[in-house]
């Protein structure tokens, strides 16, 4: 064990570990109706992936917070390198403002952005005529975008503050612009840099995409709650493990993959 | 779109929002204590690199890292609330359950920030240069008397950031109380907006709370972080 890389062996021990563990605390939760209690995990596995018995469509389910964290992925990186553009903008004022909404998304519980878009956001807006809805998963996709906009932002920033100040010296003597300077210098040398802390990013947004159950949305806990009312509360504990689980197998390797990504960068400097 | 903020002037509601930051803050504090003793002792586990105590404490540590707190704190409360344990008030002579909802959050909150608090004290460990260890072995310290007298202060010391960032992150995750029926801020809030309907101005309000509380508590952990530093070294 010892001749493999620290993070490999993380990944070993959580990716066999955790569901021992798991399937230990149901042991120790359900006794001898643990097979039971298995059973109906196995005839809900279609409902809690998908949405639908018999895995048909991606609508609902786990699938469903798969897709929303990759919309809210998509939005926040849009609006996070506009807001990071602005924090090392040259004129003061859009500084401060870009800083202020960097710190108050920052401190925003993800819970509470959720909420007020559920009520902020009308349930439709008129387009020239066309009208289109906000369904619960766009407000969810919108109200997930909102804090992590401002980790993505951070993030950015970071990667544009490591590069020496030198290289933007250097770069403004030889007669390079500003946007120049950013596009051809800074932003090659700190996509690698960035890569890692954007992937823990991403990995935060799936965890935090379980908030999506108070938009009404057929997200995968508003499943393991309808399956919880249908099938008797007796196997609560059984569902939300499994839920436990599946976020768990889909967050884990990008996690792992992004501190595997940082030590190596932290080697090479 | 005009905000009506009339409501706040109501004195039930002052006092509901009061009761809730009051019950938000006492649930942090106990939560933040319970985060570092689990942080420390994780820590020390991992470090020391016992024998399936390591194992066992990288694999929990992994898992409550790596999935949402609100499934967490689900799992505990379904979990806890099955084992029924309850306590008597020996002066009414009530059935207490010892797992009430404000016990499952703060257990929930301490373990899913103590996790991440254990790797920061781990890589916080880590930094701590090897000569101090060795001139306090030099000079006869027993190896748990270094780490509790030497190691561990130098390493909390060393990542008063990231714990500031994770204090803050726990206070915003306790907003989730409200989901097991604790009556926090949230609770309060939802708990108005059935009352009077409006919910936009009752959540915008709750979001100003948090920005606060959030704000203040990393200007404290700010101004600890900054009597602590280590002049010289680093940060």
């Amino acid at each position: 064990m010892s001749a493999m890389k620290p993070e490999t062996r993380a990944f070993v021990y959580g990716i066999s570990g955790v569901p021992v563990l798991l399937f230990v605390a149901m042991l120790a939760c359900y006794g001898r109706g643990t097979g039971e209690a298995l059973g109906l995990l196995a005839d809900r596995s279609g409902i809690l992936l998908t949405g639908a018995p018999g895995f048909r469509g991606f609508g609902g389910g786990f699938s469903a917070n798969v897709l929303m964290s990759v919309a809210a992925i998509v939005v926040s990186v849009a609006t996070g390198a506009l807001l990071c553009i602005g924090t090392i903008a040259n004129m003061r004022l859009i500084r401060l403002i870009s800083l202020g909404v960097v710190n108050l998304l920052r401190n925003t519980p993800w819970l509470i952005a959720l909420y007020a878009m559920l009520y902020l956001l009308p349930f439709y807006v008129p387009v020239f005529g066309t009208v289109i809805p906000f369904s619960p998963f766009v407000k969810a996709v919108v109200g997930l975008s909102l804090p992590v906009t401002a980790n993505v932002a951070e993030v950015l920033r970071g990667g544009v503050d490591a590069i020496p100040s030198g290289q933007w010296e250097t770069a403004r003597a030889l007669g390079y612009r500003k946007g120049q300077i950013l596009r051809y210098v800074v932003i090659p040398q700190a996509v690698p840099l960035i890569i890692p802390n954007m992937m823990t990013v991403f990995a935060t947004l799936f965890i935090g995409s379980s908030l999506a159950v108070v938009t009404g949305t057929s997200d995968v806990l508003s499943v393991a709650n309808t399956i919880t009312a249908s099938d008797g509360s007796q196997y609560a504990t059984a569902v939300q493990l499994y839920v436990l689980l599946l976020f768990f197998l889909f967050a884990f390797p990008i996690a792992t993959l992004a501190r595997r990504l940082e030590r190596q960068i932290r080697e090479k400097s | 779109m005009t905000l009506d903020l009339s409501w706040l002037a109501d004195p039930l509601y002052q006092t509901w929002l009061l009761r809730g930051i009051g019950m938000t803050v006492s649930m942090c504090i106990c939560a933040i204590a319970l985060m570092f003793v689990i942080g420390i002792m994780g820590a020390a586990l991992i470090y020391f690199r016992l024998p399936m105590l390591e194992t066992i404490t990288t694999i929990v540590v992994e898992l409550l890292r790596n999935t949402p707190p609100l499934v967490q704190l689900f799992v505990l409360y379904f979990t806890l609330s099955e084992l029924g344990l309850s306590v008597r008030n020996l002066a009414t002579g009530q059935q207490i359950p010892v797992f009430s909802g404000f016990t499952c959050m703060v257990l929930s909150l301490a373990l899913y920030n103590g996790a991440i608090a254990v790797e920061i004290i781990r890589s916080g460990l880590h930094a701590v240069p090897y000569a101090t260890v060795e001139a306090a072995l030099s000079l006869g310290y027993s190896r748990p008397r270094i780490f509790w007298h030497i190691q561990l202060p130098i390493a909390l010391r060393l990542s008063t950031v990231p714990m500031t960032n994770n204090i803050v992150s726990l206070i915003k995750t306790s907003s989730q109380a409200a989901f097991v029926a604790v009556a926090d801020v949230m609770y309060y809030a939802t708990q108005i907006t059935l009352e009077n309907f409006r919910n936009l101005e009752v959540m915008l309000t709750v979001w100003v709370i948090y920005l606060l509380l959030a704000s203040v508590a990393s200007t404290i952990c700010g101004r600890i972080g900054h009597a602590l530093r280590i002049p010289g070294y680093g940060v």
